[in-house]
């Protein structure tokens, strides 16, 4: 059996095989909440699985990275509101790391050469708004941050796809 | 007398260099600013064709003095002629072909110590007076000499004569807490900026030996240098002067590894052993910073001359004492401290754009920061999508295979199942065969199926078949059986998608 060939730079098995156990872990958490087998909540569960996603990608990197961080708080933050507001789960309510960074992009960022005040360019900013935590630094850490986040994102589809495909052919 | 002391141990050196010693010896004796001229007008190159009875003579010549002054600061004329030893033996050294073993490190310091250093120039040493207190690691152990005044001289010295060094030698001085480096190297290396603590006098043709590395400009500088206020307890204005450090908070050490490609596992740890040395000996903070620059530089320097390039980089030294990062301004560049921390800035971000076009596939032939950063947040972006997708995907399978999810975090299973999962993106291996006769095989039938629509996708479904067999397969086929049509439909739909 081939070995399998991971793009992460840290111990390649156990980056993966961390990602997957939590990923299932987490699925299995949001499918024992609500089981919605009907298709009209498979929107929720979309989202759901989702947010498993996400956060179990942040939680196998920790606090080691800003992206991480600012993904956890924001589910904690959001936990905390629904909790609070007691708001069925809609698609307008998820406040998903990404979807609060969509909302502000279309407000500041047209399409053209944008410059930030800083001097950044409209890249940066782009950058800045697709990961998560980097708002407030520099070109350097920001590429640092971009490079983990772009490896364990690539290492999360593919524990994705293998679920899927795992499923799919059951 | 001291001086007669230091007079007598060129009697070694006669022996094996005759006349031309005797003559040296006699101009020693001559006024001290007769002497550098005297010394560097001798073809010592010749003389230095000999390997370790030369050393051994060296290091006894060396260490006599020493001996003979320790804890006594040495007066300007033996210092003068110390450091015409000094230059002679960068000199020597600088002559380059004599065998290695003759090529040592004038100036021992403990980075000469350690084992893994490869450089066959810090197996030998010639030991040098070395002032203040820097004990000789290596074969010829000196007691730390006292030359206080000479700070600068000796470091300077076994710079400016080892700019011409081809080779990689790296000896390393110590003066004062101090580490000069010899860049083994007969190509001179001009470099706009010297961090060598010389006297105020100095300050001049410090930089114009820039421009000429041969021992011509060396007896100019020693001279000069000498008729200064004698390298007494000069390190003070050397350090303010010498800096063109930009003094910032980042101590990095990252920059070593853009220095050199090459030995860059010597030199850094070279670096961090000398750095390591520096601060454990420098009594002075400023002449440590200064050391560990100007040993960044000789590195710097020694490493091109390896790679035989003669473009010069910056380094950047961070030193933890002060948090310093020192950077070398390159020839032909501005130089003042923006500039300079500009490039160290652009430097750190290359470097980065660099790990980023390995990690985003199809960057390899991107150039620009622009085009790469597109690149970049496209991919990013695909990645996104991509989870969005799958999850979806995730969201409609799951509700079905509920059971499956409880089996698959079984613990029996986990194991099995991840390894099968992780196996899954290896080069699926073609089950077109049929049906077998053995229980999973509706299940690995179905992933046969399934391996085989999903084209894009190449999973070693064999794999997972093998990995089935223990506890999953009946919930597996339980659910396969029931769900068997949908999930070919919805696998077709999803085919479509699949191929972002």
């Amino acid at each position: 059996m081939s070995p399998p060939q991971q793009p992460s730079s840290t111990n390649p098995n156990s980056l993966k095989i961390r990602l997957t156990h939590r990923f299932l872990h987490n699925l299995n958490n949001l499918n024992k909440k609500r089981s919605n087998l009907d298709n009209t909540q498979i929107h929720q569960r979309y989202n759901r699985v989702k947010l498993a996603a996400y956060a179990s990608m942040a939680h196998v990197v920790g606090s080691r990275r800003a992206w991480s961080r600012a993904i956890l708080w924001k589910i904690r933050n959001r936990k905390v509101s629904t909790r609070h507001k007691r708001v069925d789960h809609k698609p307008t309510n998820h406040h998903h790391a990404r979807s609060i960074k969509r909302r502000t992009t279309n407000h500041s960022n047209p399409k053209r050469e944008y410059v930030d005040p800083n001097g950044n360019s409209g890249q940066e900013v782009k950058l800045r708004k697709l990961v998560p935590g980097v708002e407030t630094m520099d070109a350097c850490g920001l590429l640092d941050e971009t490079a983990d986040y772009i490896k364990c994102l690539a290492t999360q589809v593919e524990v994705m796809r293998n679920l899927v495909d795992l499923f799919s052919t059951i | 007398m001291e001086k007669d002391g230091f007079f007598n141990t060129p009697q070694p050196w006669n022996s094996l260099f005759g006349m031309e010693l005797e003559s040296q010896v006699n101009e020693m004796n001559c006024s001290p600013e007769q002497l550098p001229n005297c010394f560097l007008s001798r073809n010592w190159d010749h003389s230095m064709d000999q390997s370790d009875p030369f050393e051994s003579a060296l290091s006894s010549i060396v260490s006599s003095p020493v001996n003979s002054h320790s804890g006594v600061p040495i007066p300007a004329s033996e210092n003068v002629v110390l450091k015409e030893l000094i230059g002679r033996l960068g000199s020597i050294c600088n002559s380059g072909e004599i065998s290695n073993s003759t090529n040592t490190s004038c100036y021992n310091t403990p980075m000469n110590s350690p084992p893994k250093l490869n450089l066959s120039i810090m197996d030998h040493q010639i030991p040098v007076p070395i002032p203040g207190s820097l004990p000789i690691p290596r074969n010829h152990q000196l007691p730390p000499a006292p030359f206080p005044a000479d700070p600068g001289f000796v470091e300077r010295a076994a710079r400016f004569s080892s700019f011409g060094m081809n080779e990689s030698e790296f000896p390393h001085m110590v003066e004062s807490g101090k580490v000069s480096r010899r860049v083994s190297n007969k190509q001179c290396f001009k470099t706009t900026e010297l961090s060598i603590p010389i006297p105020g006098s100095d300050k001049k043709f410090s930089r114009e030996l820039d421009n000429s590395m041969e021992e011509s400009s060396l007896s100019e500088q020693i001279p000069i240098g000498e008729t200064g206020n004698g390298y007494k307890g000069q390190n003070s204005n050397s350090n303010g002067r010498k800096r063109k450090a930009i003094p910032k908070g980042k101590g990095k050490e990252t920059q070593f590894s853009t220095v050199s490609a090459i030995d860059n596992k010597t030199i850094g740890e070279l670096e961090k052993e000398e750095s390591d040395a520096k601060r454990s000996k420098s009594g002075e903070e400023g002449n440590g910073m200064e050391k560990e620059k100007e040993k960044e530089k000789i590195k710097e320097e020694w490493n091109r001359n390896q790679n035989q390039k003669q473009t010069k980089e910056a380094a950047k030294l961070p030193e933890p004492p002060k948090d310093y990062i020192h950077v070398r301004a390159r020839r032909g560049q501005a130089t003042d401290s923006h500039s300079l921390a500009e490039r160290v800035r652009r430097e750190k971000i290359s470097e980065r754009m660099k790990f980023l076009q390995d990690l985003v596939p199809g960057c390899n032939k991107v150039t620009g920061k622009a085009i790469m950063l597109d690149e970049i947040i496209n991919y990013v972006q695909s990645l996104q999508r991509q989870v969005e997708f799958l999850s979806m995907k995730l969201a409609t399978i799951n509700p079905r295979t509920d059971m499956n999810m409880e089996a698959l975090l079984s613990k029996d299973t986990r194991a099995s199942m991840l390894n099968t999962m992780n196996h899954l993106d290896a080069p699926a291996q073609p089950f077109y065969g049929l049906v077998h006769a053995r229980p999973e095989n509706p299940l690995t039938s179905m992933m046969h199926h399934g391996s085989n629509m999903k084209s894009s996708q190449t999973h070693g479904f064999g794999e997972a078949s093998a990995f089935w067999e223990n506890d999953l397969q009946s919930v597996v086929q339980m659910g396969f059986q029931n769900q068997g049509p949908i999930f070919h439909g919805i696998m077709g739909t999803g085919q479509m998608k699949v191929e972002l």
